[in-house]
């Protein structure tokens, strides 16, 4: 026996969700028993199965986390764009006074 | 109105009502959840065909479908003894499936055929929503038939027993004459016990299954031959051993103590207050 995950898709125009997962010995009875755990009361139009060990993920998750520093890569980083532009601009056509 | 209408639909009803009980008795001891899903949910669609054709029958004699589902003494039930026999282990209750899944498919072929125009109509509806039933059915048998050696032995076990009881789907009901002459039956039941013998054949054949589990069920055939009208219900003799033709009386009210146990559980909700609204 083998753990396949489920996913479903509502409509064609729909993506792909993951709603589950069922034991089943192979991918045939897998989406036989999906379909009754899954479909009962006609929740979708497409059903997909995929052996949990087809799925390959990340041994180490803590990459995934963002590095220090990265703040730019949200766009609240761009929030005040337009006034610290100006500021800037500002800055610029002062003379800077010789010390 | 025709008077052979309500035996050959009542039979059909009493049928899935019955095995949809028996399948329902695995609900929270499936081998696995999945599986226990799966089959608890075969067993809603049996028991919402019964209801479909208790609904049929109300229809045309103005009796009430609960009423006829469970206000009926036991002797007035039609369903082959297949049906009410105890799931005993998981090998017993797949094949019965199986076997039963394979009949009701050839028998509601048939049914579409029927002159009887809601019948036809209903038999057409039942047979896309039995797909499911026959995908799972075969898929079971075939990973077991193939599988380690004691799910394979108890398979063929189960085989030799159920066979020979599943030929009970087919035995004639005492209005079988007039159901073919008014063309609600497009065909006699034995054409269809015919099909369902080289169906099974084929079907045992691919999967590589051992053919003499129809041995008995091939005596059997010779038995309704040759004392039609004069079938023995299996517990009669008493002694619990089986023999050919010891399924067969169904048709013809005649039940073992199997059926009496789930009439008791079955109905008790309903004897215990007939005329409640649900």
């Amino acid at each position: 026996m083998e753990i396949y995950e489920v996913f479903r898709r509502a409509g064609h125009k729909d993506p792909f969700e993951h709603v589950g997962a069922v034991t089943a010995p192979d991918p045939e009875l897998a989406l036989l028993m999906a379909k009754e755990c899954f479909f009962r009361r006609a929740e979708g139009e497409h059903l997909w199965v995929v052996r949990r060990r087809d799925i390959h993920s990340l041994k180490d998750e803590s990459l995934l986390r963002l590095p220090e520093g990265k703040e730019y890569r949200f766009p609240h980083a761009y929030r005040d764009v337009i006034t610290l532009r100006k500021r800037a601009r500002e800055r610029s056509a002062t003379p800077v006074e010789a010390s | 109105m025709s008077a052979a209408l309500a035996p050959v639909v009542l039979a059909l009803a009493d049928d899935e009502l019955v095995l949809g009980h028996r399948h329902s008795e695995w609900t929270g001891f499936g081998p696995h959840i999945e599986e226990d899903i799966a089959f608890s949910s075969i067993a809603q669609d049996e028991i919402g065909h019964a209801t479909a054709y208790y609904r049929l029958v109300a229809a045309h004699t103005g009796d009430d479908p609960d009423r006829l589902a469970l206000g009926r003494a036991p002797s007035e039930y039609r369903h082959a003894i297949v049906c009410e026999r105890p799931n005993g282990d998981w090998a017993y209750t797949l094949t019965r499936h199986w076997l039963y899944d394979h009949a009701d498919s050839l028998r509601l072929a048939s049914l579409a055929e029927s002159k009887h125009a809601d019948l036809a109509a209903l038999a057409a509806k039942m047979r896309r929503e039995e797909r499911y039933h026959l995908l799972h059915a075969d898929a079971w048998l075939e990973r077991i038939a193939r599988g380690p050696v004691e799910a394979r032995r108890r398979i063929i076990d189960a085989l030799t027993i159920a066979f020979d009881e599943a030929l009970g789907l087919f035995e004639p009901l005492p209005e079988e004459g007039d159901a073919l002459a008014e063309g609600i039956l497009p065909e006699p039941s034995e054409t269809l016990r015919a099909r369902f013998m080289d169906e099974m054949s084929a079907r045992l054949e691919r999967l590589e299954l051992p053919r003499s589990v129809q041995g008995r069920a091939a005596e059997t055939a010779e038995f309704i031959a040759s004392s039609s009208g004069d079938l023995i219900a299996g517990d009669e003799a008493g002694d619990g051993v089986d023999r050919p033709g010891a399924a067969l009386g169904g048709r013809r009210g005649r039940h073992g103590p199997d059926f009496d146990s789930l009439w008791e559980v079955m109905t008790a909700t309903y004897r215990a207050d007939p005329g409640a609204s649900w």
